[in-house]
C-alpha cells in the first residue's frame, strides 16, 4: 500500500488565495503561468497527459465534477495522486454529496461541494462505508478486505 | 458452497443504509430526478409508470435453497407472488413499492444477496458458466476467479461512474455457454506452454443494434495480473468511451472508432505502469480459499449395476433434461419452467420453495439459473433422478422442453416492458403451440430460437440458431429473422434472413426454417452445421420464395 494519506491533514494552506486558470490558458503559456503561481482547473474532457512534465510548477489543482454521470474525473484524480505523485492540493469543486467518497479514494485531497448540499450531512456520504475491495489513492479508515 | 462472510454481509447492510438515505431524500425532494436515477440504477431500481422493477444478483447463477427461499418470501411480501428470472443471472421483481425497497433489500442481505450494480453505467455482475464445476475438460472452475474480480468492482472509487454499462464473463470449460465474445469484456481461462494458467482477453463484444464480436485484445494475461490489466483496459474506456453520443456509449464503440489494435496498445501502455503494483496482484491465498469454499460437495461413488426405471413420460424428459457429470454416480438435471403461455424464466413463489426443498432432498441444497432461463440440480444421485423426476411431475415442474425447440427464450416484450417495439412472449407461446408435439421436438433435437422485443436485445437473438427481433413497420408488428448464430464453439452473430416478417406469418417463417434443417440435415449435423453446409439461400427461398 501506498502511505495513507488523511484527508484534513493535506489542508494545509489557503489555497483560496491562489488564482485559478482554466486547463486551455495554461496549455497556451505554460512558462508564463507557471512563473505566476497559479492553480488550474480541470474539466473532464481535459487531456491530464499534457500536463504530466509540469505538475511541479502548478500551485494547485481543481477538478470540476459538476456533471454528476461523468467519471473522468476520478481517472484524473487517480493519476494526480497516485500515478504521478502530484504534491499539490488537488481539490474536487462541484462536488456531489452521492459522490464524495468515490473522489476522496481517488485521490481528490479536499472538495468543495455545490451550494444546493448546503446543511446536508457529509460524514454519511465522505465516510459512507467503513470497508472497501479494492486498493485505490487514498483508502484511509477503511477496513481493507483484499 | 460459497457464502458471504459476515463481513461482505456488513458491506451489504451498509449499502442498503446508504440507499436508503438517498430513497428517502428523493421521496423529500431533496435529491432530483435525474441524480437519484443515476443513483437508483446503481441499486438494481427501474422506475416505470405504475410499479417498479428490481433487479436482484444472482452470482454465477448460484443459489443455495435457503437463497431461494428468501426470494420466494420476498415475491410473496413485497411483489405480487412472483419473479422473472433472466438471461443474465439475475432475478427481476416487477411491483415493487418505492417505500419498501430498502426493507426488501435489508431482507435479502441475511441470504447473502443484492442488488449492487445490476444495472446502470458500472460493472455489472460476472457472469460464469452455470455448468462450472460439473463438465468434463475444464481448464478451471472459473468462479473463484469471477469473485475476486466481482469484489474489485465492487464500488470502485474510478470506475463507478462509466461511459456505459459494462458487462463482464469468464469462462473456464471447454465449450463457451456464457457467450464471452459478445460481452463488453470477456477472459477465457487457458494455459500457455509452460502449463501456467492466465486468460486470453475480449474487449468490445455486444449485440443491440451495432451486434459486434469482441476482439482479441490480450493472449495471454498471467492470473495474478488479471487486476491491473482489467483496470487499464477500463481506465482507457473511462477516459475515451463516447460520452458525447448518447448511441455509442458501450465501450464496442471506442475499439472499433480506434481500431482493435490501438486499443489494445493504449491498454497495453498504461499496464505496463501498473503490472509490478503489489496492491494490484491477486490475492493467490484469497484465491485458494475460495477454490475450498466453490469445491463441489460431493465424492464419486460407485453405482455398478444400478439399472434405472423403465417409464415412457420419464424417459423422454431424462432424454432431454439430464445431463453427464463428470463426477460418477452424479447427474445434472434441467428444470424448465417453461409453460404455455407464461413468460420464459417466470416462476411463482410456490414454484421457488418446491424447488428449494427438493434441492434439499437431492442436489445438496444447490441451484444453478441458466441463460437459457431454466433451472440446473447441480449434484443428483443417478439413483435418485427416478425420484425427483416423480416430485417435479407431482409438482407441475416435470417439463420435458429443455433442449427442445420448445424452451423458447424471450424477453418480456411489450407485455411488460416500455421499450418494446412489438410482444415476444405470445410469439413463443405460438411457436410453442405449432410444435405441440414430443415426438416432433425429439425429431428435431437441440434447437435454439430467442425473441427480444426490441434492439436492446435482451433475449440473446443474435446468438440463437434462429433469432427474432420485434420492430415496428407502418404501425404494425413486425420480426427481423436472424440464423445460426453461436459462442459455444466459436463466436458468430446470427445473419439476416432478409426483409422482417409480419406478426401473422412469423410462426409460419419459423416452421419453414425448421423444415428446411429437417430435410437437409445429414445424420447428427446441427442446425449451425447445416446453415455452413448449405448457406442462407434455401432458408431464404422457403421464407419468401
Ligand atoms: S429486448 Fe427490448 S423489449 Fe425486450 S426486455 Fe429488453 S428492452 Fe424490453
Amino acid at each position: 500500500m501506498d502511505e495513507i494519506q488523511n484527508l484534513t491533514s493535506l489542508i494545509n494552506r489557503d489555497y483560496e488565495q491562489i488564482p485559478l486558470v482554466s486547463f486551455d490558458e495554461w496549455i497556451e503559456n505554460p512558462e508564463r503561468h507557471s512563473r505566476l503561481g497559479v492553480g488550474i482547473i480541470i474539466e473532464p474532457k481535459d487531456d491530464i497527459y499534457l500536463i504530466k512534465d509540469q505538475l511541479e510548477f502548478i500551485e494547485l489543482i481543481a477538478l470540476d465534477f459538476n456533471n454528476f454521470d461523468d467519471g473522468r474525473g476520478y481517472t484524473q484524480a487517480y493519476f494526480l495522486s497516485k500515478r504521478w505523485q502530484y504534491g499539490g492540493e488537488i481539490i474536487g469543486i462541484n462536488a456531489h454529496l452521492d459522490q464524495l467518497q468515490f473522489m476522496i479514494r481517488s485521490g481528490v485531497t479536499t472538495y468543495q461541494l455545490l451550494d444546493s448540499y448546503q446543511g446536508s450531512n457529509e460524514e454519511d456520504y465522505s465516510k459512507g462505508f467503513s470497508m472497501c475491495y479494492q486498493a485505490a489513492a487514498n483508502n484511509h479508515g477503511l477496513n481493507l478486505q483484499y | 458452497m460459497y457464502k458471504y462472510s459476515e463481513k461482505d454481509k456488513q458491506f451489504l447492510v451498509e449499502r442498503v443504509d446508504q440507499f436508503e438515505k438517498q430513497l428517502n431524500r428523493y421521496l423529500s425532494g431533496e435529491l432530483d430526478e435525474d441524480k437519484f436515477r443515476s443513483l437508483r440504477l446503481r441499486n438494481g431500481l427501474y422506475m416505470e409508470l405504475h410499479a417498479h422493477m428490481l433487479r436482484i444478483a444472482i452470482p454465477y447463477g448460484i443459489l443455495s435453497s435457503n437463497q431461494l427461499k428468501a426470494l420466494a418470501d420476498v415475491a410473496d411480501k413485497y411483489d405480487r407472488g412472483f419473479g422473472h428470472f433472466t438471461t443474465r443471472q439475475n432475478i427481476q421483481f416487477n411491483w415493487i413499492q418505492l417505500p419498501e425497497i430498502a426493507n426488501l433489500l435489508r431482507d435479502l442481505t441475511e441470504a447473502g444477496l443484492h442488488a449492487i450494480q445490476t444495472s446502470g453505467k458500472a460493472t455489472r455482475n460476472i457472469t460464469a458458466d452455470p455448468l462450472s464445476g460439473l463438465t468434463e475438460g475444464e481448464i478451471e472452475d472459473a468462479r473463484p476467479y469471477c469473485e475476486l474480480i466481482r469484489r474489485w468492482f465492487n464500488l470502485h472509487p474510478e470506475f463507478s461512474w462509466l461511459p456505459g454499462k459494462f458487462k463482464i464473463a469468464i469462462n473456464g470449460a471447454k465449450l463457451d455457454e456464457t457467450a464471452l465474445r459478445i460481452h463488453d469484456l470477456g477472459l477465457r481461462l487457458i494455459k500457455n506452454k509452460k502449463g501456467e494458467l492466465g486468460f486470453r482477453v475480449y474487449v468490445g463484444g455486444g449485440l443491440g443494434a451495432a451486434a459486434m464480436v469482441a476482439p482479441e485484445t490480450a493472449s495471454f494475461v498471467p492470473i495474478e495480473d488479471i487486476l491491473s490489466y482489467l483496470e487499464s483496459a477500463m481506465r482507457i474506456y473511462n477516459l475515451k468511451g463516447r460520452r458525447d453520443h448518447q448511441k455509442k456509449l458501450r465501450i464496442k464503440f471506442l475499439v472499433r472508432e480506434l481500431g482493435a489494435e490501438e486499443f489494445s496498445r493504449l491498454v497495453d501502455e498504461d499496464w505496463q505502469q501498473t503490472k509490478n503494483d503489489p496492491d494490484l496482484k491477486l490475492n493467490l491465498k484469497e484465491l485458494e480459499s475460495l477454490q475450498e469454499d466453490f469445491a463441489l460437495p460431493i465424492e464419486p461413488i460407485n453405482l455398478d449395476g444400478f439399472k434405472d426405471k423403465v417409464d415412457f413420460n420419464y424417459s423422454i424428459w431424462k432424454k432431454n433434461n439430464v445431463r453427464n457429470h463428470k463426477t460418477s454416480g452424479f447427474s445434472i438435471v434441467n428444470i424448465s419452467l417453461t409453460k404455455l403461455g407464461s413468460a420464459p424464466g417466470d416462476a411463482t413463489s410456490e414454484q421457488m420453495r418446491i424447488l428449494a426443498k427438493l434441492a434439499d432432498q437431492y442436489s445438496s441444497s444447490e441451484i444453478r439459473t441458466t441463460k437459457r432461463q431454466t433451472m440446473v440440480f447441480p449434484f443428483v444421485r443417478k439413483d435418485q433422478v427416478f425420484d425427483l423426476w416423480k416430485a417435479l411431475e407431482e409438482n407441475d415442474l416435470a417439463s420435458p422442453h429443455e433442449g427442445t425447440l420448445a424452451q423458447i427464450v424471450a424477453c418480456p416484450g411489450r407485455d411488460y416492458c416500455d421499450l418494446a417495439k412489438a410482444v415476444s412472449i405470445p410469439i413463443a407461446t405460438r411457436v410453442q403451440e405449432r410444435f405441440n408435439d414430443m415426438n416432433k421436438l425429439l425429431d428435431i433435437g437441440d434447437l435454439k430460437i430467442n425473441i427480444s422485443g426490441c434492439e436492446n436485445s435482451c433475449a440473446h437473438h443474435h446468438i440463437a440458431d434462429i433469432g427474432l427481433l420485434g420492430m415496428q413497420k407502418k404501425g404494425e408488428e413486425y420480426y427481423q429473422i436472424t440464423l445460426a448464430g453461436e459462442t459455444l464453439h466459436e463466436t458468430n452473430i446470427g445473419k439476416k434472413l432478409g426483409p422482417s416478417v409480419s406478426s401473422e406469418t412469423i410462426v409460419d417463417a419459423v416452421e419453414s426454417i425448421v423444415n428446411v434443417f429437417i430435410d437437409q440435415r445429414q445424420k447428427e449435423e446441427k442446425f449451425i452445421d447445416v446453415f455452413k453446409r448449405i448457406g442462407i439461400e434455401p432458408f431464404k427461398e422457403k421464407v419468401y420464395g
